[in-house]
């Protein structure tokens, strides 16, 4: 930047009118390029090896609890008649759930043009892609027969037989399935000119030609600018209405069903605000430590946090208010095996999962209406794991409460896991975290490239933006 | 579904089950390949059995089906099994041939037809054809065909602990009877069991004449027949007639003798086809709550040893005149529940229908009682109308047990034979029968399994001979009984015997040296006497053929007693004050093990107790105030867990104690424990129950009864361990919650309103819910199966040409909850009809018993209070299975197309396309779907317990690693090959063996519709006409019901007897409201209380529950039903009546 060129004046707004900048410090471009893509390059740190360890190893102990399952029947699972589904389509549920904020960061928001939403939607992409394929294991693994787990795909056959195109299980596989895949397309798409940044800084032959083939011939042309971005458009339009499909019709497995509890209409809209509570709630356990560690401050602010509470603050009521309805509904409708359903979800057996249900959804975003609890980031860890943990109660509650109880009280019946169930899912959360550490390692978890649009450096209108200054 | 089609029916009647091959008999190069043959394959038997060689046998024994006719009427004179070197003629591969034959029981036989497949015996049934029969059965008769494929049956002739040949072991009876003809039979003794047979009673007769100095004893651990030791013959009930019943602790519905004949006469005696039919009342007083009371109209809760008050207080009502009675109720003392309006109003409904009402007398209770029953009944006239006393022939015998066991312990006596039963396990305590038994010098023992009996022996090998034979099953072996009203049945077996065993006529006949020393020809000249005129041969075909002799006529044996005879049973009559100190225990039969003789038979193991629900495991019964008052507790919320008592008892002066958990039971008398007999089994070395059987059970009953107190005992004490204890319970929620599920009036309201069990249904109170002509709720989307009925287009598409409905059948059943008593023979007939397997009591605890058809039990109270609806309950039962709902809720969730419905009606499940997802029955509103979780048919009990259930990918099997052998052979990896081999075995052919991961069902007998319209289409011709006729095809339920409670049918033919009762006003589908449309629906039960009793309600207690729920009426009219009542009377016309 050459100093004899005339400086512009642009007056600031006052103060309150300010915006908190989204990159704080004024962090330079090339401070970003190298506080993001440092962590994926050099020798692993120690931290690193800390937590992959003990996920890798959780991993193989979900993956020996599915070799046993599939060895020896779905039996080994604390299932029984009436309870067929309870942890594994839990687990499924509330996987998917948090595979929600991912896409709805990437794609909703980028199309209401949220700016902040760059520093967050690359991990929460990533995060999106883990938590699907955690979530298909349990739908794959819990039939019992898994090696025919194929005919739920419409392929033709010699016999004629397709499959039950009115069965809402097919809906999700073909639901899942989509998500998955332009999810997985958005994320890899997005990646796109920070795996050429990878390319462009790696030292070794090995990494180079790696990231240089993920990178796909990236030039950072203004060509290829130019189409990135109209696919990348095009991409978010495609992937907003799957972020509310996708979650509608995994409620369809149950709103369509005839169980009390579970025959709903007000399923969909609730499990879709469900999802993004949940997605949220993971993208803040996530992001908060990775922030600490990778010293990210600067480019997760507080403010990013602070904003992502007041979704979930948004979601949680939107929970609350369906879980009143549901009763209201269940004793407004005079249905009087519904209204039991719902009474004996607060007052039955199960009256300790419904309650940390409401404790944790219902409750505890409330505390978000203040800013200082907002702001302190240990606490806000703290509601994002109560957050999760009563997401997967919510699940429970519907799948376990629902079907313990239903029509004739003779088949009635009080479920409980077995250590596999257990460890299964607990084998998934290795899973994902396994992945989730390696592509922290392997990839830039931030998204360098739209970081650098939203800081000052990369902000015309700003002094210290590159259009003035002159390069 | 592939079935080779069967030959040209014969003839309805004569040679329906047998093929006569006389022609190919009588033909010389047949009876020379015969002789020519046999020797060899004779030579082969005599070695020990090998697995290998037997299954070859089995598969060869069909020769007994199609060959074993042959000669001299059924069956070729040796009883030896030929190669199936040539077909034999009529013989066809695949098609099932029936066989009559009987189950002997204690001094009585239930008459059979067996399913033979391929040569071996597959289903049991009932004999229709017998004039004391309809066909049914009970559930031991159809579990016993499991009891012949058990692979732990005695197997081996031991003799001092080493293993002999058949032979060896027949010579040495011959040189035993040898000995005995010198000492005239000194120092000789025999123990047997109870039986009918004459032909045993024969041999021991003759043998009585040659060894006159010989003890011959019976000893039952259950004497059902207690009515002997009165008058010396059993009474013949016939409940059919009777208009009023009253039961002095006598569970004839369950656990009497002869319970299958007993229910019949109830229930049709119960039959209602329209508000005007008269039916019977039931009183029922008793102490354990069991299905008689569960059944009974009015039920007076009293402890077992108080009944005796009771009956006498009735008795002295009904005869006033009777100083006796008068002094026997000054002798007792009437508990204080006993409100005397009771008595004097049931004994007033006595005497108004004399002549037509009945009072029985059960086992458990002291002699009094059944001299009082007998006196009542003489006193009511109605000797010769509702009861008739045949004289059964028992062996004739001159000791004891006790007897024996005196001599024993004398060391007078050498020689021991012990035909059947296991004394050392079920003899009373004080006897102590091992000691006694050691002390003979030889001991000889028919057994059919090592057992308590066996193992007593194992220590005294040293000084004592003991030989045991291993017993024939009934099926394998030939045999006679007389059933209870007098008609002499056969006894033939459908199979050699598979472990060579004998059968205690043989074992007679050797050792008494006769000539005649096979079971079949002794039966035939036991036959001989009673065959009649006309030519042998031909009565002896014909009995064989029918299975039961026609015409025969009970001995009248009504012998008055003498006054100094009742004197002397009422003599010892006391009623002992109970308290929580001084308790009373009850010694009952157990409605699954009986005495513990089906200890090893694991579809009786995991039969709901129909009381309790509760599987493989004995309870300390107990009433819900007496075990507040020990501060014990069951639960069934969460995991169904009881409290762990130890029970102290003073037996024959030692204080001896068990311990076992406690089940709070409704109904229960207070004070009052009941204990179940025939658990508490070990397996060990030296012998024992088998593999099912052992450690099932905490305690075993009859260490603490002695023969004083053979059925009930006073004075125990029980004290809380501290412990809980887990069971496995089918059915934890026992309350209806007020959900029309079953549906009951009493007579009166069903007399007013006949149509009232369609006011229960949800919408039947909600007007504002649109309804279709036939006042169904009219659905918003029209199911595509129902428009092909009415249209002829649906959206634009054209539906001709598309029929998804057959218009000659459609399958429908109906059940008459009125008839049903709730004793589970249908449970156990599925069971072996479809393939049904275990899955142990883990599993069970884990809510993953796979019965295809179960009986739903529910209670219900009077008002709100725990100790009302606990301790005098109403209880209702249902047999719930697949509904076969046309809109099926499982089939349109079902991803792959699984399940789906037929053109018949049917909701059928492609197994083989089932992946298991379950979500069908998630879907299912009724959760009549059973789900394979483990494999249960390919593992063994023990590989079934959790929480680790062995892996193939570890595991080993018979030291080989099963995923090798799984790799070699899918089909027996997990289980040792020997016990793959027989179990198999009892598989019904025609029916899917279900593997793991998939869903499965009733079916509704689809192999057998499939049969039925197969031989009607064979018959039909060219005549076209291929419906099958009404009642041609039962379904196994059905078939085994003794109620005659389930109707299947076709529902296209308006005559057939399932659309006569599924147009009857008590018609109602069980949660019509979801518009699933069941094609199997259910007739409202009618309650017929005395309106003069203290414990009559106006309306049944569980539809009181439901109108203090619903906040209706369902016997009031309804505006908004419109005309679902079709063509109830009274229904339309009150339409306008306000709701």
């Amino acid at each position: 930047m050459s100093s004899d060129a005339p400086s512009i004046e642009i007056p600031l707004p006052p103060k309150e009118l300010q915006r908190e900048p989204l990159v704080l410090h004024h962090r330079p471009l090339g401070w970003i390029s190298n506080q993001i893509a440092c962590i994926a390059e050099g020798p692993a740190p120690k931290w690193w090896w800390i937590a992959f360890i003990p996920s890798f190893l959780i991993m193989c102990v979900g993956a020996a609890m599915i070799s046993y399952q599939v060895s020896t029947g779905v039996g080994v699972w604390g299932l029984m008649v009436p309870v067929a589904w309870a942890w594994d389509i839990t687990n499924f549920v509330w996987w998917i759930g948090i595979g929600h904020a991912g896409t709805l960061i990437s794609a909703i928001l980028c199309l209401l043009r949220q700016r902040w939403r760059t520093s967050i939607n690359r991990a929460a992409e990533a995060m999106t892609i883990f938590a699907v394929m955690c979530a298909g294991i349990f739908p794959m693994f819990h039939v019992g027969r898994v090696w025919f787990a194929y005919w739920l795909f419409p392929i033709p056959n010699a016999n004629g037989v397709w499959p039950q195109f009115r069965s809402p299980l097919l809906w999700d596989v073909f639901a899942v399935s989509t998500y998955f895949t332009v999810s997985l397309l958005f994320w890899y798409m997005g990646m796109i000119p920070d795996l050429a940044t990878m390319r462009d800084r790696a030292k070794s032959k090995l990494r180079q030609i790696g990231y240089g083939i993920a990178a796909l011939g990236w030039t950072g042309s203004n060509r290829h600018w130019w189409n990135y971005e109209k696919a990348y458009l095009l991409l978010a339009g495609l992937a907003t209405p799957l972020v509310l499909s996708v979650h509608s019709i995994v409620s369809f497995d149950f709103a369509v069903s005839q169980v009390p509890g579970w025959h709903t209409t007000i399923f969909p809209p609730y499990f879709v605000a469900g999802a993004i509570f949940s997605g949220f709630g993971m993208v803040l356990t996530l992001v908060l430590p990775l922030r600490a560690i990778c010293n990210l401050q600067d480019v997760i602010t507080v403010r990013h946090v602070e904003l992502m509470c007041k979704v979930l603050l948004a979601t949680g009521s939107i929970v609350g208010y369906a879980y009143g309805m549901e009763f209201f509904i269940a004793w407004y409708g005079g249905n009087p095996y519904e209204l039991y359903a719902f009474q004996n979800r607060a007052f039955g057996p199960y009256w300790w999962a419904y309650w940390s249900m409401i404790t944790c959804n219902v409750v505890s975003p409330h505390f978000f209406w203040f800013k200082r609890f907002r702001t302190n980031l240990w606490f806000v860890f703290a509601i994002s794991i109560v957050v999760n943990i009563g997401m997967w109660f919510e699940r429970f509650v519907i799948i376990v409460t629902s079907l313990h109880r239903d029509y004739l009280p003779s088949n009635w019946a009080y479920y409980i896991p077995s250590w596999v169930d257990i460890w299964t899912y607990i084998g998934t959360m290795g899973l994902f975290m396994t992945f989730f550490l390696l592509f922290v390692r392997f990839l830039p978890f931030c998204n360098i490239a739209e970081v650098k649009v939203v800081s000052e450096y990369g902000d015309p209108h700003h002094s210290l933006g590159g259009a003035k200054g002159g390069h | 579904m592939k079935t080779i089609p069967p030959s040209c029916p014969e003839p309805e009647s004569g040679q329906r089950y047998w093929r006569s091959l006389d022609q190919l008999a009588e033909a010389p190069e047949f009876r020379q390949w015969v002789e020519r043959e046999f020797p060899a394959g004779a030579s082969e038997l005599v070695d020990p059995v090998s697995r290998r060689h037997f299954v070859k046998l089995m598969s060869a024994s069909f020769a007994l089906g199609g060959l074993g006719i042959l000669g001299a009427g059924c069956r070729r004179p040796e009883e030896k099994i030929l190669p199936f070197g040539k077909a034999a003629e009529g013989y066809i591969h695949g098609v099932p041939q029936f066989f009559a034959t009987a189950m002997p029981t204690r001094g009585s036989a239930i008459p059979l037809l067996v399913k033979s497949s391929d040569g071996r015996p597959t289903k049991i049934e009932g004999n229709p054809e017998h004039p004391d029969s309809n066909g049914a059965t009970d559930t031991f008769a159809q579990a016993s065909i499991l009891g012949l494929y058990d692979p732990d049956r005695a197997k081996n002739f031991v003799q001092k602990g080493i293993t002999i040949s058949r032979e060896m072991a027949l010579d040495a009876l011959g040189n035993f009877g040898k000995g005995f003809v010198n000492t005239r039979g000194a120092r000789l003794a025999f123990l047997m069991e109870q039986s009918s047979s004459p032909s045993r009673r024969r041999l021991a007769l003759t043998m009585q004449l040659k060894f006159p100095e010989a003890k011959w004893a019976v000893y039952e651990p259950l004497d059902l027949h207690a009515n002997r030791r009165v008058t010396g013959s059993i009474p013949h009930f016939k409940l059919d007639q009777a208009k009023v019943i009253l039961s002095l602790d006598c569970d004839f519905i369950g656990t009497e003798s002869d319970s299958h004949c007993l229910i019949r006469g109830f229930a049709r005696g119960r039959r209602v086809e329209k508000p005007t039919d008269s039916m019977n009342r039931l009183y029922a007083v008793e102490g354990l709550m069991t299905l008689t009371g569960m059944n009974a109209d009015h039920r007076l809760r009293v402890a077992t040893s108080h009944v005796v008050a009771v009956a006498a207080a009735i008795a002295a009502k009904i005869a006033p005149q009777n100083t006796q009675i008068t002094a026997l109720v000054a002798q007792t003392i009437l508990p204080s529940n006993v409100k005397p309006e009771w008595i004097a109003e049931c004994a007033k409904d006595l005497q108004a229908n004399a002549g037509a009402s009945l009072v029985l007398a059960g086992h458990r209770q002291p002699l009094a009682v059944h001299v009082i029953a007998n006196l009542l009944n003489a006193a009511l006239g109605n000797v010769g109308k509702t009861v008739q006393y045949a004289a059964v022939p028992e062996t004739t015998t001159n000791s004891d047990i006790a007897g024996l066991v005196a001599l024993l312990n004398a060391g007078q006596i050498d020689t021991l034979v012990i035909l059947g039963g296991n004394p050392a396990y079920n003899a009373p305590a004080e006897l102590k029968w091992a000691q006694a038994q050691s002390k003979a010098k030889d001991v000889v023992r028919l057994g059919a399994y090592e057992d308590e009996t066996f193992g007593a022996s194992a220590q005294t090998t040293a000084t004592q001979t003991f030989l045991q034979l291993p017993q024939a099953h009934y099926l394998e072996s030939w045999g006679d009984a007389v059933t209870r009203d007098g008609t002499t049945v056969p006894i033939q077996p459908l199979i050699a015997p598979l472990f060579d065993g004998l059968n205690e006529l043989e074992v007679l006949a050797r050792l008494g040296d006769m000539e005649i020393n096979k079971p079949h020809e002794i039966v035939r000249e036991t036959f001989r006497a009673a065959a009649g005129t006309g030519v042998f041969e031909e009565n002896w075909k014909k009995f064989l053929h029918d299975g039961f002799l026609a015409g025969a006529k009970p001995g009248a044996a009504d012998r008055p007693l003498s006054a100094g005879e009742v004197t002397q049973a009422f003599a010892s009559i006391s009623t002992p004050a109970l308290s929580k100190d001084n308790l009373e225990i009850v010694f009952h039969r157990d409605s699954r093990l009986d005495d513990g003789r089906w200890s090893n038979n694991g579809w009786l193991q995991e039969f709901p107790d129909p009381v309790t629900k509760a599987t493989w495991d004995c309870l300390i019964l107990i009433s819900r105030k007496t075990a507040a008052e020990l501060g014990v507790d069951s639960t069934t919320t969460n995991r169904t867990t009881s409290d762990l008592v130890r029970l102290t008892v003073t037996v024959g002066g030692e204080t001896k104690s068990i311990v076992g958990p406690v089940w709070i039971t409704p109904g229960m008398a207070d004070n009052s424990l009941g204990l179940a007999l025939g658990y508490g089994r070990k397996r060990s070395k030296t012998g024992g129950t088998g593999r099912i059987g052992q450690g099932v059970g905490l305690y075993n009953a009859y260490e603490i009864r002695s023969s004083s107190t053979m059925n009930f005992a006073t004075g125990a004490k029980l004290e809380r361990l501290g412990e809980r204890y887990n069971l496995a319970v089918t059915q934890e929620h026992g309350s209806m919650e007020g959900r029309p599920i079953i549906r009951e009036a009493n007579k009166a309201q069903y007399e007013k309103q006949p149509a009232f069990a369609k006011n229960f249904d949800l919408e039947a109170h909600m007007e504002f819910i649109p309804k279709d002509e036939k006042g169904r709720p009219k659905g918003i989307y029209e199911h595509p199966y129902h428009a092909y009925e009415t249209r002829k287009s649906m959206n634009g598409v054209s539906l001709e040409g598309l029929h998804m409905k057959s218009d000659i059948h459609q399958w429908g059943m109906s059940v008459d909850l009125n008839q049903c008593v709730g004793c589970g023979a249908c449970v156990l007939a599925c069971q072996s009809e479809n393939n049904v397997p275990i899955v142990g009591k883990d599993q069970v605890s884990r809510n993953r018993e796979m019965h295809w058809l179960r009986i739903d039990r529910y209670f219900s109270g009077a008002g709100d209070k725990l100790d009302a609806m606990v301790d005098d309950p109403q209880a209702v039962h249902q047999p719930m299975m697949c509904q076969h709902c046309e809109n099926a809720p499982c089939e349109s969730v079902c991803p792959v197309n699984a399940t789906v419905h037929d053109e018949e009606g049917l909701n059928v499940m492609a197994y083989n396309r089932c992946v298991g997802t379950r979500y069908c029955s998630n879907n299912c509103a009724y959760k009549v779907r059973r789900f394979n979780f483990l494999d249960f048919n390919r593992r063994s009990l023990d590989q079934l317990k959790g929480p680790f259930y062995s892996s193939p990918l570890v595991g080993s099997t018979e030291g080989e690693w099963t995923m090798k052998r799984w790799w070699k052979n899918p089909d027996g990896a997990i289980r040792p090959q020997d016990e793959w081999d027989i179990l198999k075995l009892v598989k019904n052919p025609d029916v899917t063996v279900r593997m793991r991961g998939v869903m499965e069902k009733c079916t509704l007998c689809v192999q057998r519709i499939e049969q039925g319209k197969i031989a009607q289409k064979v018959k039909a011709g060219q005549s076209g006409d291929v419906r099958v006729a009404d009642g041609a095809i039962k379904t196994a339920c059905q078939q085994a019901c003794p109620a005659e409670a389930i109707v299947f049918g076709n529902q296209l033919d308006p005559n057939s007897r399932v659309s006569l009762l599924q147009k009857s006003d008590r018609n109602y589908e069980v949660l019509g409201f979801l518009e699933t449309r069941p094609r199997v629906t259910y007739l409202a039960r009618i309650r017929n209380p005395n309106p003069k009793m203290p414990d009559y309600y106006e309306i049944p207690l569980n539809t009181g529950e439901y109108v203090k729920k619903q906040t209706a009426n369902p016997y009031e009219p309804h505006q908004a039903h419109g005309e679902g009542g079709g063509e109830a009377g009274g229904h339309g016309a009150e339409k306008k009546g306000a709701h």
